[in-house]
């Protein structure tokens, strides 16, 4: 074992220990009052800066765009080659056996005398790891990055290796630990006002720097600026049944499209994601529609449709033009997209996130009608069943399902109960093999309670084995079913790791879900949304479970599904199209 | 090669040499059991089998109703086909690795093992060398490698103390035969009182007849056991009104499958306490490589494949024995 170089106050190892402080602690209070006490005991404000972002967003600010864009198999490759072991021999199971990729390295970092051997821990502190993070990004060349990621876990202990990974992924660190917690943390260390610290993070749309204005004491300067994007509000999906006084609610179908928040000011125009990122460049005919309206400062939320011969196409069709930055006349011309507006967020140097909903789009309404803009319809609901009524004219209208909103809400980042909420049905179901179990969460700890479901690919050449996984489900039974499952899968078990079950084929499970996409990475080429179990198909055997032609049937089916022209403006008002007559 | 069936769920025949290890049925005149963990445990209650004076009283109280000779670790027994010696194993109270010396060479059955020893055992001792080496693998990958018991052992006191402090009940999860005494053990200079669930408290008063310090341990009593007590129960009480009904608690789970970070969660418990009564990879490629065996089998695995590339890689061959895997941790 070689020793531990002096660690500081503002090294990345103390930060790691503190993150897996917290992650070994249960309930919020807890763990935000360990990481206050930790930016309290930070000198620069750099440091927390950077603590703030690599907690709560990752190696860069969610709304710098930017991404060290490493892959987890490179990342994993990279990883095995560095503790000289065997990628698919010896990786692979150990990875199984975790379910996780970065807590496998860790691991093997820290057993395998091949990779102590290559590692001197150099304590380096938050800041150099922030430009490790900017030198992986500027390089493109895989090779070099590999390289790169080599050097750099060799100045690392474990624990810094596998909170590296993780936050250069820039996903959540998995330590229960979200931006609402880290935000009261924030306000504890710098005595500044919870409120204040959260409108900050919504205008900013960054922890880091909610943070830095919370040290220098700026919260009060925080303020919108156009041109920078604002946290989204969400929406908590129900049943119409659920709805308390569903009569103050108003109705807007639910489009398959891209959320987007679109700035503008005169011939200037930008378009946001629900991540914060920029997506400007890919929608040049929204932009150049806009531009030719010169408006005064706008923020507009809405959502981005392919839209031809005046239908709605499906998001599959969308996908085609997502992340696709200069796209060429053919996919212009064949995936032609609209703006479809439905808030309004900022008005002639305003904010207008504060005002009641109903008087958003009453401004909303007179902004469009006044430039040829297209607009969700809204619609006065009275009842549940309207509710369902609605909901399958969305569907024919080719849309995912409806939006309830709150008429005297305000827009307020985040998911707030019940203030918005979301109406969909399943996309269409599938018959399901179960692949593997594993032993469940929380209250369900002990149980196997969710599973990867795999469909038949045996007679299909381009597969060696019987069954490939499609999705991953871990809801929708009953207890009574689930302890069934828990019984059947016994004399299943072909591996056993710890909580996950390898299991032979022999239970088969009518599977739910949202909405098919193509997903190249995966094996079978689709990934499911919100797959869920409908019913556990005790009369049916795998040979009867479906392929993956049904998949790519059921695909097609749902891309090219009827859906109604918008000249009878069913689901969207278009005030531009008078201008066209 | 070596001669053998699979019998039972769990049991190895030798045939010729009339030799049954863990086994159960009349395919053997001699059955070893090697510990009284109960995948290891024949299932016919009344038969004949030869175990350690331990393991005898252990199965004893596991419900074991046939006729057990006790052999010594180091007493040599002589029958028609082989010389039979037990080894101890390291795994717990009375467990023994079985050596056969015959015509077809030397043959070391694990049952289950652990090196270093686990410190309420026998201790752990092998012979020089192995024709056929039969071995467990519950822990067959590289990412585990378990710590120094001593350092384990401040782990629990800690956490125990620190429960403790902070107006808590400590209840520790693990199971009740092997690793709920090694918990007790590593607790036992705190003096303090440990309540011990319903059928753990007989197991323990073996322990301290062989002469084992688990400390002052007394059955679990709902009336009492939140007076600054300590609690040591099984992984399936966690849900059991026995823990809801303790107001205050933090819960440690004790085991070699707390290696994995995801168990935190799929428990809800506060602490994760890698503690294992197995052999680790490390020590199980490494004991491989000392015993110099023709031919290692591996058996009571999630997965062979590994250990098997590992050992492929020094020159040793191996195959593994299809033995259904029932961990006890």
């Amino acid at each position: 074992m070689k020793s531990e170089p002096n660690y500081n106050i503002s090294s990345f190892y103390r930060f790691c220990t503190i993150v897996q402080q917290i992650a070994e602690s249960r309930g919020s209070i807890k763990k935000a009052s360990l990481f206050a006490n930790y930016l309290k005991s930070l000198q620069e404000s750099t440091d927390i800066a950077l603590a703030c972002r690599f907690i709560g967003e990752g190696a860069f600010s969610t709304v710098s765009g930017k991404k060290a864009s490493i892959g987890h198999r490179t990342i994993a490759v990279c990883a095995a080659q560095f503790c000289e072991i065997d990628y698919d021999l010896v990786f692979k199971p150990c990875r199984t056996a975790t379910g996780s990729s970065s807590e496998t390295i860790e691991k093997l970092m820290e057993n395998l005398p091949d990779a102590t051997i290559k590692r001197t821990p150099k304590g380096l502190s938050l800041q150099e790891i922030e430009s490790a993070f900017i030198q992986l990004e500027s390089i493109s060349k895989r090779t070099e990055k590999e390289a790169l990621l080599q050097a750099f876990w060799g100045m690392m202990t474990p624990i810094e290796i596998k909170y590296f990974i993780r936050i250069m992924g820039q996903g959540s660190l998995r330590i229960g630990f979200e931006a609402r917690s880290i935000i009261n943390a924030l306000s504890s260390a710098f005595d500044a006002d919870t409120e204040k610290v959260r409108y900050a993070h919504m205008i900013t749309g960054s922890l880091e720097k909610a943070a830095l204005l919370a040290i220098e004491n700026r919260l009060n300067e925080a303020r919108f600026r156009l041109f920078h994007p604002l946290a989204f509000m969400l929406a908590t999906p129900s049943e119409p049944e659920d709805i308390e006084s569903i009569q103050d609610y108003i109705a807007e179908e639910k489009f398959d499209g891209m959320r987007c928040q679109l700035h503008a000011e005169g011939k200037k125009v930008k378009l946001f994601s629900r991540d914060l990122n920029e997506v400007t460049d890919a929608f040049p005919e929204i932009c150049s529609h806009f531009e030719s309206m010169h408006l005064a400062p706008i923020v507009l939320d809405g959502e981005i449709c392919v839209f031809k011969e005046n239908t709605i196409l499906p998001f599959q069709q969308l996908q085609k033009r997502m992340g696709v930055k200069k796209p060429t006349p053919k996919l212009l011309s064949d995936y032609p997209v609209v703006f479809i507006a439905y808030d309004v967020l900022y008005h002639e140097n305003e904010t207008t996130f504060d005002l009641p909903l109903n008087e958003r789009r009453i401004l909303l309404d007179r902004i469009c009608l006044g430039h040829g803009i297209k607009i969700s319809r809204q619609m006065e609901i009275q009842s549940a069943d309207q509710v369902h009524q609605l909901f399958d004219e969305a569907l024919l209208n080719g849309n995912e399902g409806l939006m309830l909103k709150k008429k005297d809400s305000t827009y307020e980042y985040g998911q707030r109960k019940k203030t918005w909420i979301k109406i969909k049905k399943p996309g269409g179901s599938l018959d399901t093999v179960i692949m593997y179990a594993h032993a469940g969460s929380g209250k369900r700890g002990g149980t196997y309670s969710d599973f990867t479901l795999g469909i038949s690919v045996k007679d299909n050449p381009k597969y060696s084995e019987q069954f490939i996984p499609i999705g991953k489900a871990y809801g929708g039974y009953t207890d009574d079913e689930l302890k069934k499952i828990n019984k059947a899968i016994k004399p299943l078990v072909v591996e056993r790791f710890g909580p996950t079950l390898s299991l032979k084929p022999g239970i088969i499970v009518e599977l739910e879900f949202d909405d098919i996409q193509i997903n190249k990475r995966t094996k079978a080429g689709y990934t499911l949304r919100l797959p869920r179990f409908k019913a556990i198909r005790w009369d049916l055997s795998p040979n009867d479970a479906d392929t993956l032609e049904d998949v790519e049937r059921l695909y097609q089916a749902r891309l090219n599904r009827k859906r109604r022209d918008q000249k009878a403006g069913n689901s969207l008002i278009d005030y531009g199209i008078k201008d066209l007559d | 090669m070596l001669d053998y069936q699979l019998k039972g769920y769990h049991g190895i025949v030798l045939p010729k040499l009339d030799i049954g290890l863990d086994s159960s049925g009349p395919d053997a005149e001699h059955i070893f059991i090697s510990h009284a963990h109960a995948d290891h445990l024949p299932r016919d209650r009344n038969m004949h089998v030869y175990a350690t004076p331990a393991t005898s009283k252990l199965m004893r109280i596991r419900g074991f109703k046939g006729d057990i000779t006790t052999l010594n670790f180091g007493q040599k027994l002589t029958l028609p086909h082989a010389d039979v010696s037990l080894y101890p194993a390291g795994h717990i109270l009375g467990s023994a690795m079985i050596g056969i010396q015959s015509d077809e060479g030397h043959i070391l059955y694990t049952g289950d093992y652990r090196t270093p020893p686990s410190p309420v055992t026998e201790g752990f001792l092998h012979p020089d060398r192995v024709d056929y080496f039969i071995t467990e693998a519950t822990f067959p990958l590289p990412i585990y490698k378990w710590k120094p018991h001593e350092i384990i052992f401040e782990e629990i006191r800690t956490f125990a103390l620190e429960s403790l402090n902070e107006g808590a009940t400590p209840v520790f999860f693990c199971y009740n035969l092997g690793k709920a005494q090694e918990v007790m053990h590593a607790l036992a200079p705190l003096k303090l009182t440990i309540q011990i669930h319903g059928a753990g408290k007989q197991l323990c008063d073996v322990y301290t007849e062989f002469g084992y310090n688990l400390g002052n341990y007394e059955a679990y009593n709902k009336a009492t056991v939140q007076d600054h007590n300590v609690l040591i129960t099984p992984l399936s009480s966690l849900e059991q009104p026995m823990i809801s009904n303790i107001r205050k608690k933090r819960l440690a789970y004790v085991s070699g499958w707390a290696a994995h970070e995801s168990r935190r969660v799929q428990l809800g418990v506060d602490k994760l306490i890698v503690l294992s009564d197995h052999i680790d990879f490390f020590e199980l490629i490494k004991i491989c490589e000392k015993i110099e065996p023709k031919m290692v089998y591996i058996t009571h695995t999630p997965n062979p494949k590994v250990v098997q590339h590992f050992l492929h890689e020094k020159g040793i061959a191996s195959v593994p024995l299809n033995l259904e895997s029932h961990d006890e941790e």
